[in-house]
């Protein structure tokens, strides 16, 4: 009896995964067929389901510095990767030294503070983009990187306080204690052995800021103009409207612009995973 | 400070000065980029600004933005919009991440794998995830109307994303396809903190699956399920990459949300004074919501101390 009702729900479970699986992975997987099919073939009615005629022309096209696309496309990955990594490696400098405090220390208003942290995570970006908008063209910043790299810490900074926090409240706080009766000071005791143990935690953590970094559009569609200085999503968005009919292209793009993303995520998976319940998941 | 032992403490206000000292450049961060853009909010909210925006040529109207925003009809209709976009998306999202996570949490063999597979689509830039699903929604040429043809459901394909009455629900299940693996990571670290004993002892007990997920897994869940769907809650609430790409908001304004028409009126119509009030509304719905995460956070912290 028992064992005949297990059973249909481990069969249950099967289907249940093999749908959802594929509802994750057909978008996909016709992005890439897409991307590998000439342009004729893509508009076809009903379509050809496998590409007779594989090509790669697309992504020569994109990624060779010497075609009519390229010098554009590999363009708008460069910018993207500054911007990224420029507002990673700020917002995590800022946050390693305060989420170390909120884990640490208890300092008057330390609660309140780390609270308006927290909410942060509840503003949508709309709210703040006028403001900033109105502040980048008073410091003559629209239309240049530094507007994204600033602003983009509206997001970062609390997310990377946020979760290095967690990281800190794992390390024991004895391990400083014995440092300190070595004769280290407070800060000598932060940098030499909470910081070396940390390194997991500040990777995982900027890890996950670059990937919002590298994926965010909507500040990256009000601060830029300028053809050269575009990011990579305002830039699919971009060859979109240029080139409107040329969906094998546009799929490669598209493509070229996810892999860096799914690829450190796929690397780093078990980080990224801790990175993203962590704090909201303890016991 | 001496790098030798230090024959006595530091006095306390030197010490409270330090512990500042760690916070201040991420206080001085936030003040700038935070702080003051919410404050300038909802001070231009009270204003008419001009289109060129020369700040100094604004006009003090008091709470006419409110009220102008509230009488009209387009809001009502955006404010429905949002609201199905934001509970359906929430809904389906939490559902399929919930039922994801039951079935991963045991071991097999790919279970990993497929863990990972399952968050491809939440890692994705949101544009090209958007551009994806166009083409599947592609009038003439897309796999999914062509699909529903080969299969007998319509004899013709079918206009998604031009229909005023299936636009919203194919820009959900493209949201939903987005994040429910959001919602599948968090549950399944949720999942890992019920005890094994328990399930035994149910199972002693003589509990079939239906009621030890009842009475056993889902009471466990419930700090986590709070915190996943009002994070859920929000983000939906803040999606705008989908909509702005999909549909741009139309056709006739069938799939425009808050978020989309705060940025239509701020950057196409550079009306920054409404779309500031307008912010402020939102922010006001964001803050309560805000007011329960914070309480439920806190709420375990307190649980954890006992």
């Amino acid at each position: 009896m028992n064992r005949r009702r297990f059973d249909i729900w481990s069969l249950l479970r099967i289907v249940f995964l093999v749908l959802l699986t594929l509802f994750t992975v057909i978008p996909m997987l016709w992005m890439v067929l897409t991307s590998i099919k000439t342009q004729f073939a893509a508009l076809q009615y009903p379509p050809e389901w496998i590409p007779h005629n594989v090509t790669l022309e697309q992504y020569t096209r994109l990624l060779s510095p010497t075609s009519d696309v390229g010098p554009e496309f590999l363009g708008y990955m460069f910018n993207s990767l500054v911007v990224s990594t420029a507002s990673t490696i700020l917002g995590v400098m800022v946050a390693v030294p305060a989420a170390y405090a909120f884990s640490r220390f208890r300092f008057a208003g330390r609660n309140a503070l780390f609270y308006t942290v927290l909410l942060r995570n509840m503003f949508p970006a709309v709210v703040f983009l006028m403001p900033l908008f109105v502040m980048m063209r008073w410091l003559h910043l629209v239309n240049t990187q530094y507007s994204l790299i600033i602003t983009y810490l509206t997001f970062g900074l609390p997310l990377s306080i946020w979760l290095l926090k967690g990281f800190y409240d794992n390390i024991p706080p004895q391990l400083e204690q014995a440092a300190r009766i070595d004769g280290a000071s407070r800060f000598q005791a932060f940098i030499r052995v909470v910081m070396p143990l940390s390194t997991p935690g500040i990777i995982a953590t900027a890890i996950y800021s670059f990937i919002l970094a590298w994926n965010e559009y909507v500040y990256a569609l009000t601060f830029l103009n300028d053809k050269s200085k575009l990011t990579l999503p305002v830039g699919l968005q971009r060859f979109f409207t240029e080139y409107a009919t040329n969906w094998p292209g546009l799929m490669a793009a598209s493509f070229i612009t996810s892999v860096p993303v799914v690829v450190l995520f796929l690397v780093l998976q078990k980080y990224f995973v801790r990175a993203l319940t962590e704090g909201a998941v303890k016991g | 400070m001496s790098l030798l032992a230090a024959p006595k403490p530091p006095p306390r206000w030197r010490r409270l000065l330090a512990d500042y000292a760690y916070v201040a450049p991420a206080l001085g961060v936030m003040l700038l980029v935070i702080g003051y853009p919410i404050y300038d909010t909802v001070y231009l909210s009270f204003f008419n600004t001009p289109p060129s925006l020369a700040m100094e040529d604004k006009i003090y109207v008091g709470l006419d933005n409110y009220a102008r925003i509230l009488a009209s009809d387009s809001f009502r209709e955006v404010t429905w919009n949002t609201f199905i976009w934001t509970v359906f998306s929430t809904f389906f999202a939490f559902l399929l991440g919930l039922g994801a996570a039951l079935s991963l949490n045991r071991e097999f063999i790919g279970r990993g794998l497929m863990r990972g597979v399952l968050l491809v689509p939440y890692v994705v830039s949101g544009v090209s995830a958007a551009y994806i699903w166009r083409w599947l929604y592609h009038s003439d040429f897309g796999v999914i109307g062509a699909a529903s043809v080969a299969l007998g459901i319509t004899d013709r394909p079918f206009n998604f994303l031009d229909n005023v009455d299936t636009v919203l629900p194919s820009l959900i299940v493209v949201n939903v396809w987005k994040e429910f693996s959001f919602a599948m990571i968090m549950l399944l670290a949720g999942l890992q903190t019920v005890p094994d004993q328990l399930y035994r002892a149910a199972m002693v007990d003589g509990a079939g699956p239906w009621h030890r997920f009842w009475h056993v897994t889902m009471p466990h869940l419930k700090s986590v399920t709070i915190v996943t769907v009002l994070l859920l809650l929000v983000a939906n609430l803040n999606s705008f990459i989908i909509p702005w790409i999909m549909t741009g908001g139309g056709p006739v304004g069938a799939s425009d949300i808050w978020i989309t028409a705060i940025y239509q009126l701020a950057f196409e119509r550079v009306r920054f004074g409404i779309a500031s009030a307008y912010s402020v509304i939102l922010f006001i719905v964001m803050m309560a919501m805000g007011y329960f995460y914070v309480k439920a956070l806190t709420r375990r912290d307190e649980a954890e101390a006992r």
